[in-house]
């Protein structure tokens, strides 16, 4: 008997649909083989399927079992054809029916016959809808990620058992009913605020620069004066996603499993802080079947990178490509996939290996050649693609609370989002007609003449700026582009003085490195 | 196009061709090794200036305190072409058109540290010196760095003078080296919980050096001073005079600064970068400084 069941695999973020022909032949010996470049993890499905279906208390038939994935040169990984393959096997040996309408099954098995947590159901569901697929069987645990999307019925499995009760229509499993995005994506609470953290009022004011901007962000400082904290409340800061941001972000989360059992799309912006043993592959992505690295985990939000010397060269001069493009391109053996990248970049240093240099209270115990070691890594094309550079000296807590309660001071993170939203919106209708432009960190310099326009003694300033610090063309630009979200925050049409006055304070300075 | 150090000639020095107060040093070397222009005149007013190798802001005050007022009295300066310290003085130097002599730990082609290059090409082109007892090729060692120290202390006729030090360092030896070639040591107080200030201390403390706090200490006589220019004073802003005297007592961070004044921080920021256009303050590791 020959069945066809339809399912899934995916490729960097594209789904394709994949035929899973199940023949139980009646002559031949008892056994069991799966063809059409099937990875190890698809060869074990044998034994999963075989115990599945016997402790779901139905019989494993003992014939000639062949399983053929088609088509059969695309490679195939991962345990989501259990459900597919089992659901061949029992409708090949006995009077199950598959729905009328073309189904995609998906999921990996438990020994007992239960589903488990398995991933890229978001992409499976977004390749039905395309596709006009009706009804997708998904594990229960993430069934949810599939949610959101319309006119499909998404039916979340338990167990094999209860899966043959629906097809059999003993009992049928109810369809998920369809979550409106805008709802989801409404609700959001940041898990660190503004106002607790204590001084670092000029950080603060860095940071929301850069998130009205999108500009990166570059901190220098010893350990303990808060640049994790400062970075980790940046999410908070951020415009909340749309709805077009969050279904991008849920891909890439739907397809490295990122997303919890029980989850549905993402609607917080992604902070990444990976560690700096993280290697190059990690960070951008890769591999023989391509997965996305950090940098397209953090797409739509910040990425993180502390100890920012520490990581390899290597991996920070990977880097470049990402942040000036917004995505990478992998090319395997297997194929090319583009993995989109559009993060806020925010690098953390000491300002020594030791951390204390230019520390009052505690000494530093580098020798000079260390330091200038260190801070040649800094050098060069990455620290000259970001905008904003930052000192974030340790705070004298005592000198910080003595006038003043801090409390009164301390804005909180809501308020600071209304004007980096308010900014984000000027910037949106400014760059409404070109495309690849979302924000001002993204203007190419075509579009500085155009966009910021400069009164004449923010002209004057600025070059006597250049003048008097050096500054090259590139940090030339950076400074225009920092100063029109310096406007935008202040909803001033015009970039004046004091907005390029201010901008000048987070340039990158020479002697800092 | 500048010649590089290289395309200069390394010529050597025999003793009888020394200037006098080296001539007499215990262990003198038999010849000298240099690059430059030799001139015996110019070592006859000359000073060394040493001090540690982790050199804080502190000493980068001192010594663009000092050099420019010891250049403007006609000083030549000798030091040891070490980080530090002694790089801070052979740039200012070179930054004042100065003439200064550089005393190497290695060999005059064995370029150390490598940071130091193109401060090598601009001594020479300021008329300065690059000497060192050993051979071309000698690598700098351990040992070879105090054994030039008695060189850098022999040079000079005014004395020794100690800018930062900890105290186990070669600014002590070169200290306790001059000391013993009956030179005179010099040496600037630093503060006291500073580690880089304790070897200076400890000297001024045990009266092997002479505390001093300007150039007319080291020379003691009525010397020629760069006058402090005031007329930016005139053209401050209301804020700008404000941030000012605060800078004035005690460096401090934009958000202390908007914390005492009261303001954003957007605010000083900006006025910040408009002192630092007018050269009225410098920041370094956050922290605004006021330019002396």
């Amino acid at each position: 008997m020959l069945t066809k069941v339809y399912s899934v695999t995916n490729f960097g973020l594209n789904a394709t649909d994949v035929e899973v022909e199940v023949n139980v032949a009646d002559k031949g010996f008892p056994g069991f083989g799966i063809v059409g470049l099937a990875s190890k993890a698809v060869e074990e499905t044998k034994e999963r399927v075989k115990t599945a279906i016997i402790n779901s208390d139905i019989e494993f038939p003992n014939s000639k079992i062949t399983v053929n994935l088609a088509p059969a040169d695309l490679p195939k990984d991962g345990a989501c054809y259990d459900l597919p393959i089992a659901i061949g096997i029992i409708t090949a040996t006995s009077d199950v029916k598959l729905p009328q309408e073309k189904s995609f099954f998906f999921g990996e098995l438990s020994l007992d016959g239960s589903l488990r947590h398995t991933k890229g159901v978001f992409l499976l569901a977004v390749l039905a809808k395309e596709t006009g697929v009706k009804n997708v069987f998904v594990p229960r645990l993430c069934a949810n990620e599939a949610s959101v999307i319309e006119d499909i019925n998404v039916y979340p499995v338990d167990s094999l058992k209860s899966l043959i009760r629906h097809l059999k229509k003993e009992k049928e499993i109810e369809p998920l009913n369809t979550v409106n995005t805008d709802d989801v994506l409404s609700d959001i609470k940041a898990d660190f605020d503004f106002s607790e953290i204590l001084g670092q009022e000029q950080a603060k004011r860095a940071l929301e620069i850069a998130a009205a901007g999108g500009h990166n962000v570059f901190m220098m400082g010893p350990p303990g004066s808060g640049k994790t904290m400062l970075s980790r409340a940046m999410t908070g800061i951020l415009p909340n996603l749309t709805e077009r941001e969050s279904l991008e972000v849920t891909k890439i989360f739907s397809i490295t499993g990122n997303i919890p059992a029980g989850g549905s799309i993402i609607r917080n912006r992604p902070f990444r802080s990976p560690h700096h043993t993280t290697s190059q592959v990690g960070l951008i992505g890769g591999g023989s079947n391509p997965r996305p690295g950090e940098v397209s985990l953090a797409h739509r939000g910040a990425l993180f990178l502390d100890e920012f010397p520490e990581f390899s060269r290597n991996t920070l001069e990977a880097l470049k490509q990402p942040l000036e493009d917004g995505y990478v391109s992998i090319s395997r053996a297997a194929g090319s996939v583009t993995f989109p990248a559009q993060f806020i970049l925010i690098a953390a240093a000491n300002p020594c290996p030791c951390g204390f240099l230019g520390d009052l209270k505690k000494e530093c115990k580098c020798n000079a050649h260390q330091i200038i070691n260190y801070k040649k890594k800094l050098s060069g094309p990455i620290m000259d693609r970001i905008d904003i550079h930052l000192n974030v000296p340790a705070v004298g807590v005592d000198k910080l609370m003595i006038n003043k309660s801090t409390d009164l001071l301390a804005e909180k993170s809501s308020e600071i989002k209304i004007r980096v939203a308010r900014a984000r919106s000027i910037q949106t209708k400014r760059f409404k007609d070109i495309s690849n432009v979302h924000c001002n960190a993204d203007m190419k310099n075509k579009h500085l003449k155009e966009f910021s326009k400069l009164s004449d003694s923010a002209n004057l300033l600025l070059k006597q700026a250049v003048n008097k610090f050096g500054l090259s063309a590139r940090t030339y630009f950076r400074l225009i582009k920092v100063s029109r979200t310096i406007a935008d925050l202040a909803e001033s049409e015009e970039i004046t003085e004091t907005h390029v006055a201010e901008a000048l304070q987070y340039r990158i300075r020479n002697n800092d490195y | 196009m500048i010649k590089s150090w290289r395309t200069w000639p390394i010529q050597k020095l025999e003793s009888s061709d020394f200037p006098e107060q080296l001539k007499i040093i215990k262990n003198c070397p038999k010849s000298l090794y240099y690059r430059g222009n030799y001139n015996k005149n110019i070592f006859d007013n000359s000073i060394s200036i040493v001090g540690s190798r982790n050199i804080t802001r502190y000493g980068k005050e001192i010594v663009s305190k000092m050099v420019p007022d010891l250049l403007l009295n006609k000083l030549c300066i000798i030091s040891g072409f070490m980080y530090g310290v002694d790089c801070e003085v052979h740039n200012k130097c070179v930054e004042n058109n100065g003439i200064t002599v550089a005393v190497l730990g290695g060999g005059l082609d064995y370029l150390s540290p490598i940071e130091n290059d193109s401060l090598y090409t601009e001594i020479l082109n300021n008329n300065g010196l690059v000497v060192s007892e050993y051979e071309p090729d000698f690598k700098p060692t351990l040992w070879s760095f105090p054994q030039r120290n008695r060189i850098v202390s022999g040079l000079s006729t005014v004395g020794v003078l100690v800018v930062e030090a900890g105290i186990k360092s070669g600014s002590l030896i070169t200290a306790r080296v001059g000391d013993e070639q009956k030179k005179k040591i010099f040496a600037v107080p630093g503060p006291i919980n500073s580690k880089t200030s304790e070897g200076t201390n400890y000297l001024i403390k045990n009266n092997l050096a002479k505390l001093v706090t300007c150039v007319e200490d080291i020379l003691e006589r009525p010397v020629l001073n760069y006058k402090q220019e005031n007329i930016f004073i005139n053209n401050l802003s209301g804020l700008e005079l404000e941030i000012f005297n605060l800078l004035h007592q005690d460096s401090l961070t934009i958000d202390e600064l908007s914390l005492t004044l009261n303001l954003s921080v957007n605010e000083i920021s900006s006025t910040i970068s408009l002192m630092s256009l007018k050269g009225i303050t410098e920041e370094e590791l956050g922290k605004i400084y006021l330019i002396n």
